[in-house]
């Protein structure tokens, strides 16, 4: 197990956001963590990564306790956060951002090559400022951001957020690839029917606390899923 | 070593206890949020780890059938797309009901069972368990199929038609109860029959026998014989695999498995519809702490006695009260009887009486007749009954 997380317990001030949610990534695997807003799925994310605090409960990145840490021991640990809302740096370049992204990676110029390689769309944008990219090439950027840093484990958050579905494809199917290149995924989303589609096994989230867990053929037939994510006529839409 | 689900069978156990630790977390949830009964009972509990699973509130089987019937259900019945039906305390009815992954699941568990026994897409399969009377050979169906095995869908009732289908389909595979077994043995000494001109390979048997009834069948079919250890409340067949060791592995990522003072407790973690929260089973058994040469990684139980005054007749479980039940509907009610449960028949002892006694034998062998047939159709469970001088005024049972 790459990420292992037992009852996890955090929040904000004195309300309680995750209650106690337990859940594990093994190496290799994209493992989806659904939820409609508010059910903490990112502030789950948050307290993986150290920005939030936990409460209660312990994290264990390959084994190693990394619950309290701060969040760029993270990057140590090979683990890195793609945020909801892509958050590129608006006013420096792809290249500036991309470099940043590798701030850790002594090779970053050699790793730069194999992220252009995979992304050759920011190739072409290198010297373009990052604020002014579609909202399709803004996410790839900020996917090619977190590669720069070489992760063993790549949490996204929301990738999908504010695109359009078309886009949504593309993403996931770059998304899909680095899993083909050995990078595991823990992927937070709505979208149920897109991550249900590149996930290895995935997890249902509702009001803090994990409801289901199971292989996404499971979940896409499950009652619960197809009534609160899925959605009437889904089949239609995603067939 | 045959495996067909490697991932969870071979699944080291660390991981494999967080993913109980998960699974078990979102079922609490899930009883929480759907079934009225389970909200009462565990309120806020939470687990922190499966060593705080004794803190939770047990099931018995009187609870599951006061909730009769649709009481224990965690989803609307509109979401459940098959039922069965088990047997309860004293007779009493309990339903089961499916959602499509339950049965998807159900599928690949008893694949497990049966890739365990050997099975594989050239294999043909024949099903003899007695049709509608247990409802495990739907799930023996599912799992085969899932194996692309062929599979004789027709359930021959009489011994004499299986044997011919066993001559004519030339099945590899016979799934069947340990009582249909002996009974295809007999028939085959008596017939003069050569096992070795089967194609049998392995028979599976419906639930555990000793070890000599083992060799027996082995001998007298030909064939390597395993065994399945199910529970028609939880799942049967389905709950554990029976390994070339003769171990049963219980299917962990599945059932969570504990003893409570003897008795076998289950927790079903992934049920949709009908899910238990630790279920008190009324079977006795043991964990064994040995480790298991196959390399599957689910604990070991060994099932013992039913601990409830249950009996298997003709492989139909059977309680006392159903006797009575059944026999306060014939002319007998009310006559002095004597009851003695064998292994394949219920014997009805019952005293000669005055008013009994006519002057034509044809009265008695009606009431004999009524009463033996009102026996089968109510419990599917055959008897004989005998006019005797003095019975011994008490019930006795074998």
């Amino acid at each position: 197990m790459l990420l292992q997380v037992k009852n996890l317990r955090c929040g904000y001030g004195t309300l309680e956001v995750v209650r106690g949610a337990s859940l594990h990534v093994c190496t290799g695997e994209i493992v989806g963590l659904l939820g409609a807003n508010g059910a903490g799925k990112t502030s789950l994310l948050r307290a993986i990564v150290g920005l939030l605090p936990p409460w209660e409960g312990d994290i264990l990145v390959a084994g190693q306790p990394t619950r309290g840490q701060p969040p760029w021991r993270s990057l140590s640990n090979a683990m890195v956060l793609v945020p909801e809302g892509r958050q590129v740096f608006a006013d420096m370049t792809v290249g500036e951002n991309l470099l940043l992204g590798g701030y850790h990676n002594p090779d970053r110029r050699l790793t730069m090559g194999t992220v252009l390689e995979l992304f050759p769309l920011l190739r072409e944008r290198l010297g373009q400022l990052a604020g002014t990219l579609s909202g399709g090439e803004q996410q790839m950027l900020a996917l090619g951001r977190a590669l720069m840093g070489r992760p063993r484990l790549l949490l996204l958050d929301e990738p999908s957020m504010g695109l359009a579905p078309l886009l949504v494809k593309e993403v996931f199917a770059e998304i899909r690839r680095l899993k083909d290149m050995g990078v595991t995924v823990l992927l937070v989303e709505q979208n149920a029917t897109a991550t249900l589609q590149i996930a290895d096994r995935a997890y249902v989230m509702e009001t803090g606390e994990i409801l289901l867990e199971g292989e996404p053929a499971c979940l896409r037939h499950n009652p619960e899923v197809k009534r609160a994510y899925l959605g009437k006529g889904y089949k239609e839409v995603w067939a | 070593m045959s495996v067909f689900d490697r991932r969870y069978e071979l699944m080291p156990r660390r991981e494999l206890e967080q993913l109980q630790l998960e699974r078990l977390q979102a079922l609490l949830a899930r009883l929480r949020r759907n079934v009225r009964r389970c909200r009462e009972q565990i309120g806020d509990a939470t687990v922190e780890s499966l060593d705080r699973l004794q803190s939770l509130p047990l099931t018995t089987p009187e609870d599951v059938a006061r909730s009769f019937p649709y009481g224990m259900f965690a989803l609307p019945l509109r979401e459940v797309i098959r039922l069965h039906s088990a047997v309860g305390p004293e007779g009493k009815p309990l339903i089961i009901g499916y959602t499509r992954n339950d049965l998807a699941h159900w599928g690949r568990l008893v694949a497990r069972q049966l890739v365990a026994s050997g099975m594989t897409a050239n294999d043909v399969i024949q099903v003899c368990l007695g049709g509608g009377v247990y409802p495990g050979a739907s799930g023996y169906m599912l799992g085969a199929e899932l194996i692309e095995a062929s599979v004789i869908a027709e359930d021959p009732f009489h011994v004499d038609y299986q044997l011919a289908m066993l001559q004519n389909y030339r099945p590899t595979i016979l799934i069947t109860t340990p009582t249909n077994a002996l009974e295809l043995i007999r028939l085959m000494e008596l017939r003069r029959i050569d096992p070795q001109s089967l194609h049998l390979r392995t028979v599976l048997l419906s639930r555990p026998v000793p070890a000599e009834t083992r060799a027996q069948l082995r001998a007298g079919l030909f064939a390597a014989v395993q065994c399945n250890f199910g529970l028609d409340e939880i799942l049967d067949p389905g709950l554990c695999v029976e390994c070339e060791s003769g171990r049963f592995h219980v299917n962990e990522d599945h059932f969570l498995v504990e003893v409570v003072q003897g008795e076998l407790v289950v927790t079903t973690l992934n049920r949709e519809a009908t899910p238990m929260l630790r279920y008190q089973t009324r079977v006795a058994g043991q964990i064994s702490p040995d480790k298991c040469p196959c390399g599957r990684t689910g604990v070991v139980i060994v099932p013992g006695e039913r601990l409830d005054r249950r009996w298997l007749v003709n492989e139909t479980p059977l309680y006392q009260n159903q006797i009575a039940d059944v026999l306060d509907q014939t002319e007998l009610a009310g006559h002095l009887l004597d009851i003695a449960v064998r292994e394949r028949h219920v014997v009805i002892s019952v005293e000669l009486t005055e008013a009994l006694l006519s002057d034509t034998i044809w009265r008695l062998e009606n009431l004999q007749r009524k009463t033996e047939a009102e026996f089968l159709a109510r419990l599917g469970v055959p008897a004989k009954v005998r006019f005797v001088a003095s019975p011994r005024a008490r019930q006795e049972h074998s």
